[in-house]
């Protein structure tokens, strides 16, 4: 038995008590977390998606973190402060009687579902037309959420690929947004690892020499 | 100057003779391995736990309406909040992992023995007292899967003959979880690190008192001791710079892996989640929870398969020293019940069905006949190994020669210690 040992037995125990994947058929894809992708996603958001959805948790300045230009900002948020929360345009009690549920903010979806740019994504393009001629999805079935992407009624591969393209932009922001300082935080976080492996490397050396004298006594079982 | 300072101090409060005694002098044997370094990271997660905790208590709002925002804007316009967020939510499970470590080792090599009983049963209260934290602590952030989970263990006091109704409204402050339970939480989940604190003064009492075990499981001559300072500092911030790495690595790299999905939707008194799983710290008992068809019958056994622990001084009669080291049949058990609380720790994770449930019932009879069983077999073992003569000869010697009766020993070898 070592130290190594003990870290080993305890990520094996993290691991094992870590719950199992999502059962749902999502596409096998990388969301990009480049900030083009996201101010792309941010445009289809706020000009579609926030004609039904909130943002709650986030600002229309936040969005200056990710790079939107500030004329554009200015088109979105119209009269509306700059510290105001992204609050969709449609009120909760109008989409309660047009679709029968309040549309789900959208602040934290992707931390809320298993796999959550992959879903996100996934649901975008997951439409189709059932053989009653209503619109349906195979992630989530029976949604009550209109094919805003136009998935299901695009003509051509080439209009398909654009709305993939546009639906893993949207599936980006999203990402951003329920974690808007994980970029920061994987920053730091390379900063710190390397400073702990220097750091101990050398709490190492130290131990070596400050323990060299010490005759190890052989009913040492371990 | 300095000097004089020290003087001062010394003439009114023991302080160079309490650093010399419990830290620079204070003899430790010299063969323990980095499997003796959990219990100091384990204090070290409890600072880390009360310090982030308290910073967190400062912009956090315990009440219904108001937690899940709070946690965002902890998360979102706090400086580095999402940071003391993280530290403290991979903190709890970092805590638990580094606690199964430490009693598991004590497991292996028997240190629950005499004279350390009363650090074995502190340690267990420390234990239940983490439990009760974690559990509090996991209703603030006030998501879907706190809810629910805080909905289903509190309602497990039902079970209680009689009175069962009236503790669960006592305990949640209201018929169902909701805004005073979040409250009275939130005060106790604040509150039980400094008691926390304080058991784990009587632990360091107690083993300053007997000293550390060691892997030979004997009680070391003086001359097999060296002090504290600077052989096992360094040697615990070593193992301490290993921690961080793993440690850090989740906290910046993988921060939502400890938090469940559902914790990210907001409490909903209407809408019980497809499947509630408690944090993985809790699975093996839940799953045994589960694994019992009778209510009040799930909540015992589930009690008892923490409280069964305390009983390993009476049940282990094997006189041998170093645990595991020199006892094949209990070393053999050791590494079927880690095996067994890693099953029930994977079933408490899966939605239930009927053949999980049954391996669920195996596992679970299997980890109370471990214990039931280990009364016969040390017994059978002690006296097995003593006939034919299977141990290392120094083991054989200081048994038979000093019938191994360490605490007596230990009082006279002090006296000339280095």
């Amino acid at each position: 038995m070592s130290g190594r040992g003990a870290f080993i037995a305890l990520l094996f125990l993290v691991v094992a008590g870590a719950v199992s994947a999502s059962s749902l058929p999502l596409a096998d894809i990388n969301i990009a977390s480049d900030d083009r992708s996201i101010r792309r996603g941010a445009e289809t958001v706020v000009t579609v998606c926030m004609n039904c959805h909130n943002l709650k948790y986030i600002r229309f300045q936040n969005l200056l973190d990710i790079g939107v230009d500030r004329d554009s900002l200015d088109l979105w948020k119209s009269d509306k402060d700059l510290n105001a929360p992204l609050i969709g345009y449609t009120p909760a009690a109008m989409a309660l009687d047009i679709y029968g549920v309040v549309p789900p903010d959208l602040s934290l979806i992707t931390a809320a579902r298993a796999h959550g740019g992959r879903y996100v994504y996934s649901l975008l393009t997951s439409f189709y037309t059932n053989d009653s001629g209503n619109s349906d999805n195979h992630v989530f079935p029976g949604i009550m959420m209109p094919d805003v992407l136009g998935y299901s009624f695009a003509s051509d591969d080439k209009e398909r690929h654009d709305i993939e393209k546009s639906a893993s932009d949207v599936a980006a922001f999203l990402v951003w947004a329920a974690d808007p300082n994980a970029g920061l935080r994987k920053k730091i976080g390379v900063g710190v690892i390397i400073y702990l492996l220097i750091l101990t490397l050398l709490l190492s050396i130290w131990k070596r020499h400050i323990w060299k004298d010490v005759f190890k006594s052989g009913s040492n079982s371990a | 100057m300095r000097k004089s300072w020290k003087r001062w101090i010394d003439a009114r409060f023991p302080l160079t003779s309490f650093v010399k005694n419990e830290l620079t002098d204070y003899p430790t044997p010299r063969n323990l391995n980095y499997w003796w370094n959990f219990g100091f990271l384990a204090g070290f997660v409890l600072v880390l736990q009360i310090v982030t905790g308290v910073f967190l208590a400062m912009h956090y709002k315990p009440a219904a309406a108001e937690a899940f925002n709070s946690v965002q804007h902890i998360m979102r316009d706090v400086n580095y909040g999402w940071l003391i967020r993280y530290l403290h939510s991979t903190g709890a499970s970092a805590f638990f992992a580094v606690i199964f470590v430490h009693m598991a080792r004590t497991l292996y090599y028997g240190s629950y023995r005499a004279p350390r009983e009363l650090m074995w049963w502190s340690g267990q209260m420390l234990l239940i007292m983490l439990m009760a934290t974690a559990f509090m602590g996991y209703l603030l952030p006030w998501g879907q899967m706190s809810y629910w989970g805080a909905q289903v263990i509190t309602g497990l006091f039902g079970a209680t003959p009689l009175i069962g109704d009236h503790i669960v409204i006592w305990l949640r402050g209201d018929f169902s979880v909701g805004d005073d339970t979040l409250t009275r939480f939130f005060a106790l989940h604040y509150l039980f690190p400094f008691l926390i604190m304080a058991v784990v003064v009587l632990h360091m009492i107690a083993l300053h008192t007997v000293k550390s075990s060691n892997p030979s499981g004997m009680s070391l001559h003086a001359k097999d001791n060296i002090p504290f300072h600077p052989y096992f500092t360094i040697k615990d911030f070593f193992g301490l710079g290993l921690f961080l790495i793993i440690f850090c690595s989740f906290v910046f790299f993988k921060p939502e892996f400890f938090i469940e999905t559902e914790n990210n939707v907001p409490a909903n008194p209407l809408q019980t989640p497809a499947h509630i799983v408690p944090e993985w710290y809790f699975l093996p008992f839940y799953a045994i929870l589960r694994s019992i068809p009778d209510k009040l019958g799930g909540v015992v056994a589930m009690g008892m398969s923490i409280i069964v622990f305390a009983l390993m001084p009476f049940l282990d009669r094997c006189k041998i020293p170093g645990g595991a080291c020199f006892r094949p049949v209990f070393r053999a058990m050791f590494y079927l019940f880690m095996a067994d609380v890693v099953l029930l720790g994977y079933i408490g994770a899966q939605p239930p069905n009927a053949t999980l449930t049954i391996i669920g019932e195996i596992a679970t009879f299997f980890y109370f006949a471990i214990f039931i069983i280990l009364p016969f077999t040390s017994h059978w073992e002690n006296r097995m190994l003593l006939r034919e003569e299977k141990l290392p000869d120094a083991a054989r010697t200081l048994i038979l020669e000093e019938r191994y009766i360490p605490i007596r020993r230990d009082e006279k070898k002090n006296g000339d210690a280095p």
